[in-house]
């Protein structure tokens, strides 16, 4: 199976960024069979409600695993068109279904893991320490549906496939955006044809886009680049209004949902009506969908103010960077940022009321799961920034840039990044605990 | 090394390369090839692909360390220098031209120009001043506040050879300048290059593998496989249909 070959091959790295999916996985899967666990235990009409708020819960660390797993198949290097493989026939579309089977892989190996610890948990396989352990809380007296676990622990690998091949699909329009990273000259489009971020010394950049375009193959590789840098756009991404109208709406619907109490308060969630209200809810998930749409948007903010007035050096590269990246890598930073300023918000709901819920080791795994994922994701896209520019600084060193000055500027894009992102997740925070902690 | 490093090359080379040994992880790229670069000169090197040029311009310019031999710059010897010094002579004293315009795709051309002379430390207006001057001298003056990607390539080129020129190198390395372009636009980018590294006396070391090109060069050095030849000629005609006694 040529997925595995090519996995085999890879470098730590990458297997690294493969491992790390699994274990998300895995500890989706977990979650997820502890929910089956919860409603076998808990069987009857009255019951059901908090079960499927449960299933409900696992979505956030599902969404974000599929989030890691899309975005680790599209830094992978495998996953890029190459002309050699190209020449054999292994073309764009092939190249994405490859990889969406490597993801599935991946998050297959992290199912059956999660499978194995449930099990050894109920006590079904014995051998191990803890055997057992958690009998009672996952109904080990009662037998567990096939079917249902098959279905749960598929879920995972499935969408994360999905998500690959949707994220890898060869576009129609690739051909032209292909077409302008080509007329780039320099840079971005590089980094496609010649898919190796570490070129060794024989194959500079002068072998790489024009070299092996010259025979066309470059070229038709380039067409169907799963992750093409686009070319610099003009326009600044569109995201922001939308982005802040989102957040701000979002944040007025948590306050008036958490007006009054119990079952005087609007649309109150079935299981716990006193602690989080089903329109709190609502409105966080429309804060982070806003802070989502934002991120790009306030990215190229960033960078345009880093570079506004008479810029030297550094600032200009820094800055332009930034607003030449900001679709790539505003998206996950502003996931980040959503992320974070709900684990903030939720930790003061967790330590300020005196009726504070006791926080389980599945909630602290489901947030945990979500914490990391998000921050690895945004750590892979930074990464895969990085390499799609490669050649460009490979260039840049040849004109004699020196390496500290190229250094400072990603330091000084991380710490303007940080600057505006820090505060904004402390406010969005602050604004959403403040009706819960009231 | 085979020379004391007190006895200093002779001093009208400005570039001074002496039996020069280089390979790229076992693969033979030069081997023992020496040669001296005059002030102001244009020295045009030619040989086909894989001959070893860009190896031999790499280890003038400092970017390459040879494995054995020694470059010398103005009597200072580069191949003991470390890399910081090495990045420094580069960028002062040297400029480079690549096959591929090699152009930050986010700034425009006049930043694209004015970029080494910013990363020198030049103040942002004297830098602006000098790059739109030299687009100007280049009559790409229109295109200053576009971006790369709306150039054609042999735009792009000659924005590549200004940003070059702006910042007035003592040696200026050209790695086959026009190897993407069309003839007519291979030949107006050579013309400008060559005019304006004469105006101004830069000397320019030119790899080249069309012998047209070799031809505005004041003079011609060849390699062919890694070493210096007088002429690069096919000389085994082996399986030429002409030649073959088989069929």
């Amino acid at each position: 199976m040529l997925a595995l070959r090519l996995v085999r091959g890879s470098r730590p790295l990458v297997l690294l960024r493969r491992l790390m999916v699994a274990a998300a996985s895995a500890g989706v899967g977990f979650l997820l069979l502890c929910t089956l666990g919860h409603a076998l235990s808990h069987p009857g009409p009255d019951h059901t409600g908090s079960s499927a708020l449960r299933l409900l819960w696992c979505l956030a660390p599902l969404a974000a695993t599929v989030q890691l797993a899309a975005v680790v198949a599209r830094t992978d290097p495998t996953a890029r068109p190459r002309p050699g493989l190209s020449a054999v026939g292994l073309g764009p579309a092939r190249i994405a279904a490859v990889a969406a089977a490597s993801s599935a892989l991946s998050c297959g190996v992290g199912s059956m893991l999660a499978l194995l610890v449930f099990l050894h948990l109920r006590g079904d396989l014995t051998g191990l320490p803890f055997d057992g352990k958690a009998a009672g809380l996952l109904a080990a007296d009662r037998p567990l549906p096939l079917a249902a676990v098959l279905t749960l622990l598929a879920l995972v690998p499935l969408a994360a496939a999905a998500a690959t091949a949707l994220t890898l699909r060869p576009r129609r329009d690739a051909g032209a955006r292909a077409g302008a990273a080509v007329k780039l000259g320099a840079g971005s489009g590089g980094a496609v044809s010649g898919s190796d971020p570490r070129p060794g010394p024989g194959s500079g950049s002068g072998m790489g886009l024009w070299g092996s375009g010259a025979d066309g193959v470059g070229r038709n590789s380039a067409a169907g680049s799963p992750a093409p840098a686009p070319p610099v756009p003009a326009s600044p991404p569109a995201g922001l209004p939308w982005g802040v109208a989102l957040t701000a709406a979002g944040l007025a619907v948590e306050t008036y949902a958490s007006r009054g109490t119990g079952s005087s308060r609007p649309l109150p969630l079935p299981g716990h009506p006193e602690i989080v209200p089903a329109g709190v809810l609502a409105g966080w998930a429309l804060t982070a969908l806003g802070l989502a749409l934002a991120g790009p948007g306030l990215v190229h903010l960033c960078g345009f103010l880093l570079q506004a007035v008479r810029p030297g050096a550094v600032r200009l590269l820094a800055g332009r960077t930034l607003q030449g990246e900001a679709r790539r890598i505003g998206r996950p930073l502003g996931v980040v940022c959503a992320t974070a300023s709900g684990v903030l918000a939720a930790r003061t709901l967790y330590t300020g009321a005196d009726a504070a819920p006791s926080f389980g080791p599945l909630t602290g795994l489901g947030a945990g799961l979500v914490l990391a994922c998000t921050t690895a994701t945004l750590l892979t896209v930074a990464l895969e920034t990085k390499q799609s520019r490669a050649p460009l600084t490979q260039a840049l060193v040849r004109q004699g840039a020196p390496t500290r000055t190229l250094r400072v500027a990603a330091l000084l894009r991380a710490l303007v990044l940080l600057a505006l992102f820090a505060p904004l997740t402390w406010a969005v925070a602050t604004l959403a605990a403040a009706p819960l902690a009231a | 090394m085979a020379v004391p490093p007190d006895i200093a090359p002779p001093d009208n080379d400005v570039l001074w390369a002496r039996s020069l040994h280089h390979t790229h992880s076992g693969s033979p790229a030069l081997t023992d090839v020496s040669l001296g670069v005059r002030e102001s000169e244009i020295l045009a090197v030619t040989g086909p692909r894989g001959s070893g040029k860009t190896t031999l311009l790499g280890c003038l310019s400092g970017r390459i360390v040879p494995e054995q031999g020694e470059v010398w710059f103005n009597s200072v010897p580069v191949h003991t220098m470390g890399a910081l010094s090495r990045e420094r002579l580069r960028r002062d004293r040297f400029a480079w031209i690549s096959p591929e315009p090699d152009l930050v795709p986010e700034l425009t051309v006049w930043e694209n120009t004015a970029l080494p002379l910013l990363l020198r430390g030049e103040g942002h207006r004297a830098a602006k001043a000098t790059a739109l001057e030299w687009l100007e001298r280049l009559d790409i003056g229109a295109l200053a506040r576009k971006r790369p990607a709306a150039l054609l390539q042999s735009e792009r080129q000659r924005v590549a050879i200004t940003r070059a020129l702006a910042s007035a190198p003592t040696v200026l390395f050209a790695d086959e300048p026009t190897a993407p372009l069309h003839r007519a636009d291979s030949v107006h980018v050579l013309r400008t290059l060559t005019a304006a590294a004469r105006s101004h006396r830069t000397t320019v070391v030119l790899a080249t593998n069309d012998a047209r090109t070799a031809a505005l060069a004041d003079r011609t050095v060849t390699l062919l496989d890694g070493r210096r030849v007088s002429s690069a000629q096919a000389e085994d005609v082996e399986g030429r249909a002409a030649c073959s006694l088989s069929v």
